[in-house]
């Protein structure tokens, strides 16, 4: 029983911070109808932030946050101007070439600049954890997942309460529709590129203390927010949420119950399964 | 123009008569330069650059064409290409994994070139049959029964997990692990293979720790040791002993951390203490001129580039007459004596000890066997602070 509860909080801890990652892709593809296919690269770039922050500046990794998030959302508005802007109106194929040619350059990028050796943070509390009840909790997991939770409940109220927020859902919706009520379509897709871009960035901040730091860790995560996105549904952020705990939660639990070297294959299994009876994902809307 | 040419290729011949004389003997070192193992390449690179200045001092002029295998055996495999037919070195150091001195050694058997392996564990390297191909280390199962041998030496351990990485490296040191361990009467309690760069193993180790096992051995590479003890901690796994099979868990970044290296057992090829021929004055020479101390890669690149840079010398730069050199020959030096010798299946093995050492304070304590012992083991493990 131990052993289940532990791997059920484990694998809620980490589905937190995949989370985060998933509902940024899914805010760009709803607003944008881009496939981000740079976006684990993104997370990278929000990782290496962290660390160089942290070794010249002495800076926490979580408290570091408030620095590397706004820099990765001017980053990702400034891809979305330059390049992303250009191909809005273009067929899908070319605007994933496009991503994955941003994504390309910016792995590579890192590459030249500090070589692949992976980096690791070394940080107080990188191995310490809470013992409750038999139950150990992993210390800087809690912290990202609290942050994490505090992020996305904030990035609701964006969304839900204020009026930039209303507008990028409505751009969402409908994107001329929204341009006919008089909202600043463009601004907007800016908007949502950056936010997803600072998401990214945080997502990686978050793991940083507890996972290697190199310039390829992009990869694994693109593919992970993908599976999130598709799984809780294209353009909605709750069910992106859903869809990262889920994914943690059946991570962790298949490590334990099968084998952990066929934890990946359970989830995409899973991942498969679902699709073969709900193909818009948990809560996504068969689009018109 | 032949009226001007002729004249000129006269004056050319005239000009540079030393095109003749003897050229350096070229050496090929493949390493992981960059990439997930470039802490650990790092050491490789220092120890031949000082086996370079030693070989100088004795008048041995050697060139070493240094080739990156990004830690891939598929670019290690391009660079062996490369340096057999492009650059037309006499012999090969190298390379350092498991998974790539696997792929090279097919390759140097393929273009006859004499290869010497300083550091990869893979036992099949050196049993194919390969006469092209030496191993200056101890290979897996050496690691394995010194580790479960200083175990069981040390206390009374009855069960022993596994946990590793699923390349080549960690599946051969576990394979041997379980089937010495079997043989010692030790109950396997877990056998768990993880993929290199999925770094959670939180449900992993609580899986473990379930079953309480006596001995925990692990086999990792630098960055997967470092997050598996740290996860270790978290997880409050606590077996009587950790058993860190060489590689990851013998660098200085694992040292460093003592919060989760303090107390974990590793199995190494060579200390700074061990008391062989020049290891005391190599790691001085090591810790002046690079400012850490020296892992047993860089003694076994060290020894290894000396071996084949004398070696090569002698022969005038001849692949066949290097390997027959290699196969016959006998040296001693900070590695004790080298000897490639071929028995039970190995084929051109060199038989090495290899000392068992505990972290104790933030420093590495040589404590089995006993003719190397500095220090005297802790164990049981008592715990995490």
């Amino acid at each position: 029983m131990n052993v289940f509860v532990q791997s059920v909080i484990s694998g809620i801890l980490v589905g937190g911070v995949y989370a985060l990652i998933g509902i940024g892709l899914t805010i760009i593809f709803g607003v944008m109808r881009v496939i981000n296919f740079a976006h684990g690269d993104l997370l990278m770039l929000g990782m290496y932030a962290t660390w160089l922050v942290f070794t010249k500046l002495g800076i926490d990794p979580f408290v570091s946050i408030v620095i590397t998030a706004p820099l990765l959302f001017l980053f990702g508005a400034f891809l979305q101007r330059v390049f992303i802007n250009r191909v809005l109106n273009a067929l899908p194929q070319n605007q994933i070439l496009l991503t994955i040619g941003l994504g390309l350059v910016m792995s590579n990028s890192v590459m030249l600049a500090f070589t692949s050796d992976y980096r690791i943070l070394t940080t107080s509390y990188s191995s310490s954890s809470f013992h409750v009840g038999g139950i150990s909790v992993s210390q800087p997991l809690l912290y990202a997942f609290l942050i994490t939770a505090a992020i996305t409940a904030a990035l609701y109220w964006f969304l839900m309460s204020t009026d930039t927020g209303q507008a990028i859902r409505a751009t969402a919706q409908d994107r001329d529709a929204a341009q006919l009520m008089g909202i600043n379509v463009r601004a907007m897709s800016v908007l949502a590129f950056g936010l997803g871009s600072a998401l990214a960035a945080t997502a990686g901040a978050l793991i940083s203390p507890t996972y290697y730091i190199f310039p390829q860790v992009g990869s694994t995560f693109t593919l992970k927010a993908f599976v999130i996105v598709v799984l809780g549904g294209m353009g909605s952020v709750v069910g992106a949420t859903l869809g990262g705990l889920i994914i943690g939660v059946t991570e962790s639990l298949a490590a334990v119950y099968i084998a952990t070297g066929l934890k990946e294959l359970v989830v995409f299994v899973l991942f498969l399964a679902l699709l073969l009876f709900k193909p818009a994902g948990l809560l996504g809307k068969t689009r018109a | 123009m032949t009226k001007k040419l002729a004249p000129i290729l006269a004056l050319l011949a005239l000009a540079l008569p030393g095109a003749g004389r003897a050229a350096p003997v070229k050496i090929g070192f493949i390493n992981s330069i960059t990439g997930p193992e470039a802490p650990i390449g790092e050491n490789l690179t220092n120890g031949v650059e000082l086996a370079v200045e030693d070989l100088k001092k004795k008048g041995i002029d050697v060139q070493v064409v240094r080739q990156d295998d990004t830690g891939k055996p598929q670019v290690a495999m391009g660079a062996m290409e490369q340096l057999a037919t492009g650059d037309e070195v006499a012999a090969v150091v190298g390379p350092y994994t498991s998974a790539t001195a696997n792929a090279v050694a097919k390759l140097a058997q393929q273009y006859k070139v004499p290869q010497v392996v300083p550091a990869a564990a893979k036992e099949e390297i050196t049993r194919q049959g390969y006469d092209w191909v030496f191993r200056l280390n101890a290979p897996a199962h050496v690691y394995a029964q010194s580790l479960i041998d200083a175990a069981l030496a040390f206390g009374k351990p009855k069960s022993i997990a596994f946990i590793y990485e699923s390349t080549d490296f960690g599946a051969s040191v576990a394979a041997a692990g379980k089937d010495y361990a079997q043989k010692k009467g030790l109950t396997i309690a877990a056998d768990e293979a993880y993929q290199k760069g999925a770094p959670d193993y939180r449900s992993t180790l609580t899986k473990i720790k379930a079953q309480s096992p006596d001995l925990v051995f692990m086999v990792s590479y630098v960055a997967d040791a470092i997050l598996l003890m740290r996860q270790s901690r978290e997880v409050g796994l606590k077996p009587q002993a950790f058993l860190g099979g060489g590689a990851g868990f013998d660098t200085a970044q694992f040292e460093s951390e003592k919060d989760i290296s303090t107390h974990v057992l590793s199995v190494t090829q060579w200390t700074p203490e061990i008391g062989t021929a020049g290891s005391a004055e190599f790691a001085k020479r090591y810790q002046a001129k690079y400012g850490k101390k020296p892992t047993y890669h860089a003694a076994c690149a060290y020894e290894a580039t000396l071996i084949v840079g004398e070696v090569a010398a002698k022969a005038g730069g001849d692949r066949k007459k290097i390997r027959e050199a290699l196969a016959a020959g006998t040296w001693n030096g900070i590695m004790g004596d080298v000897r490639f010798e071929s028995y039970e299946g190995f084929t051109n093995q060199n038989r090495l000890v290899m000392p068992v050492v505990q972290y104790q304070g933030g420093r590495s304590e040589t404590v089995y066997p006993a003719k190397f012992a500095k220090k005297k083991p802790v164990y049981p493990f008592p715990g995490w602070k």
